[in-house]
């Protein structure tokens, strides 16, 4: 009887806390994630229908949006993809520019270097500066195709020197490997725009980011020659597809429960065959067979319930000890993020704790059916 | 006054091709104060009808009666009928081996809704009673075959039934352990009137009773009327 229901336990607690592992590490990544998407990213974007926005009318819009009760900051950029070349080797680049004479709203994301930029200089992403090899202080050349300059040869770009004045980090894997910023002045010098942006980015404060949807539409509605764009607009459906997956995860890995409760009703059968001479002496004395059944469903149940507890314990630690190990990181390029973190979220372990309760409590009762068809007779005479 | 009657049973299993008639319209009256021996060859029938007076099977044919009232192993009041009217004692003793032998003697009682401490209690008393108040707490496996068999006697007498029904409670016991038992049982019924159905193998424990009977070829007849 001990080996079975040390088996019957072990199931229990090696499948719940893969069940519990699964979940944390899910749920960290979808928090992180958005954490990083929310932090890198404007949460509203305002731009012209269908050309650059003039730095006059910018400068009109910037202090009624700054006026609005829900924005936290407001930063007009000029944004524009463009090529990054050190000793030959070419990157694809991300070009932001932002005025440095307003609060920087990354700041937090420069892990070395300045605390600003000046003309002339330039954060670059983490994962660029290890594949071209650069350093705080290097110098870096940016590459923009210019229409105006244009020879018998084909279009003649523009080339710009830049010194590397810090290193950005955000855990955006691909904002990480092609962000260059620098300051508006020398984006709009570079795209050769004078007088005009591509864009204002909003920041809002966190009690008003999951209006931000609202808050797009309210801003179109008053300014219908502008487009604004709200975070969720372009992260909607990755975000759905996460929450998806999820509960996908949940679903399957429940079925590892599932697989353990087999091994409960092994245990139940073992140990009713094991206490048959009991159950007949509790027949005989006239116990009834619900107080049979409910005597031996509420020993195992609570050895269930104890494991299935020990389990989410362990599920804890494992997902502990993954985030913690060496030799396995996300895939920035697949995942987004190359971090793996975890979330012990409550909703989450209720989830999984009456999930799982479910299942084995049912694995224990379903057994206990078979004490009907014992015959006390039976276990009387086959001692 | 009766307490138990078995009118006109019959039993028979079918063993392959043929059928074995084990009883053949049995009837025994059990009144208070009785001790009734059952004697018979080894797969005569005789635990069969211990069975049947227990509540335990079903007879093909006839009744039994508690108190003048038909019942049935398959009825609804069998199992009260079994704790507080019916006192059971097998050859192997059958304790519970988690339990202690105050808390197997305190069963009965428990199953008949009593309070964990009352039951305990008086486990403990007729526990000490029988001599035992030394082995209150020990499991069953830490008694011998005499004790644990008076720990057996002990539990089906707790609930204060109107028949003890025993099979063969001596038949696996050396003759010192069995005079001991055997003695128990003859003081109950001689001071507290309590009636007995015994199965044995023993003609002399036989000879002690107040009636004995035989049971040969599925027939059941009175060795002393």
């Amino acid at each position: 009887m001990r080996f079975s229901f040390v088996f019957m336990v072990l199931g229990i607690v090696l499948s719940v806390g893969i069940l519990s592992a699964g979940l944390n590490l899910f749920a960290g990544y979808e928090r992180t994630l958005k954490a990083v998407l929310l932090d890198s990213f404007a949460h509203i974007s305002i731009s012209e229908t269908d050309s650059y926005l003039s730095r006059h009318k910018a400068d009109q819009l910037i202090p009624k949006l700054e006026a609005m009760p829900e924005v936290q900051s407001v930063s007009p950029t000029e944004t524009f993809s463009a090529m990054v070349n050190k000793d030959g080797e070419v990157h694809g680049a991300l070009i932001r520019g932002y005025d440095f004479k307003r609060p920087f709203p990354y700041r937090k994301y420069i892990r070395k270097g300045e605390p600003s930029l000046d003309s002339g200089s330039v954060y670059i992403g983490h994962y660029m500066a290890s594949e071209l090899g650069l350093e705080v202080g290097d110098s870096l050349k940016v590459v923009y195709p210019q229409l105006n300059r244009v020879s018998a040869l084909g279009i003649f770009p523009g080339e710009y020197f830049f010194r590397v004045a810090g290193i950005y980090r955000s855990g955006y894997y691909e904002y990480d490997r092609s962000a260059v910023i620098m300051t508006l002045e020398d984006a709009i010098n570079v795209i050769m725009v004078p007088g005009y942006i591509s864009n204002i980015e909003l920041k809002l404060k966190p009690e008003s980011v999951g209006a931000a949807g609202k808050l797009a539409k309210e801003l179109e509605a008053t300014y219908p020659e502008l487009v604004a764009q709200a975070w969720t607009q372009n992260n909607d459906s990755l975000f759905r597809l996460i929450a998806m997956e999820k509960w996908l995860i949940f679903i399957i890995f429940s079925f590892l429960v599932l697989i353990a409760g087999l091994n409960v009703v092994s245990a139940v059968v073992t140990i009713m065959y094991d206490k048959k001479n009991e159950i007949a002496v509790l027949k005989t004395l006239g116990a009834g067979l619900n107080s049979i059944r409910g005597l031996i469903f509420y020993r195992i149940a609570l050895v269930g319930i104890a494991a299935i507890i020990l389990g989410q314990i362990f599920g804890w630690i494992l997902s502990l000890l993954i985030i913690n190990q060496s030799w396995y990181s996300l895939k920035g390029d697949v995942y987004f993020i190359d971090q793996l973190t975890i979330y012990v979220s409550p909703f989450n372990q209720v989830a999984i704790f009456v999930v799982s309760a479910c299942l084995i409590l049912i694995c224990v009762r379903l057994p206990l059916r078979r004490i009907n068809r014992m015959e006390i007779i039976e276990l009387i005479r086959n001692p | 006054m009766t307490i138990l009657e078995a009118r006109h049973l019959a039993k028979s299993y079918q063993d392959s091709d043929r059928r074995i008639e084990v009883l053949k319209d049995a009837n025994l009256l059990v009144n208070k104060g009785d001790l009734i021996c059952i004697t018979g060859k080894s797969g005569c029938g005789k635990s069969t009808l211990l069975h049947m007076l227990g509540l335990l099977d079903n007879p093909d044919q006839g009744k039994v009666l508690i108190e003048g009232k038909e019942v049935s192993s398959s009825s609804k009041e069998a199992p009260q009928i079994r704790n507080r009217d019916l006192g059971f004692v097998f050859q192997f003793h059958y304790l519970v081996e988690d339990l202690t032998a105050v808390e197997n003697v305190a069963l009965p009682l428990l199953i008949a809704g009593h309070s964990k401490s009352t039951s305990l209690a008086k486990a403990a008393e007729l526990l000490s009673g029988f001599g035992l108040e030394e082995r209150l707490n020990h499991y069953s496996n830490q008694l011998s075959g005499g004790e644990q068999q008076r720990v057996s006697l002990a539990r089906a007498l707790i609930n204060k039934p109107k028949v003890v029904l025993a099979d063969e409670p001596t038949g696996n016991l050396d003759p010192e352990k069995s005079a001991e038992i055997w003695e128990t049982i003859l003081r109950l019924n001689r001071e507290l009137e309590q009636a007995f159905v015994v199965i044995t193998h023993d003609r002399e424990q036989a000879r002690l009773a107040s009636i004995t009977y035989e049971l040969e070829h599925g027939v059941l007849s009175p060795v002393n009327p």
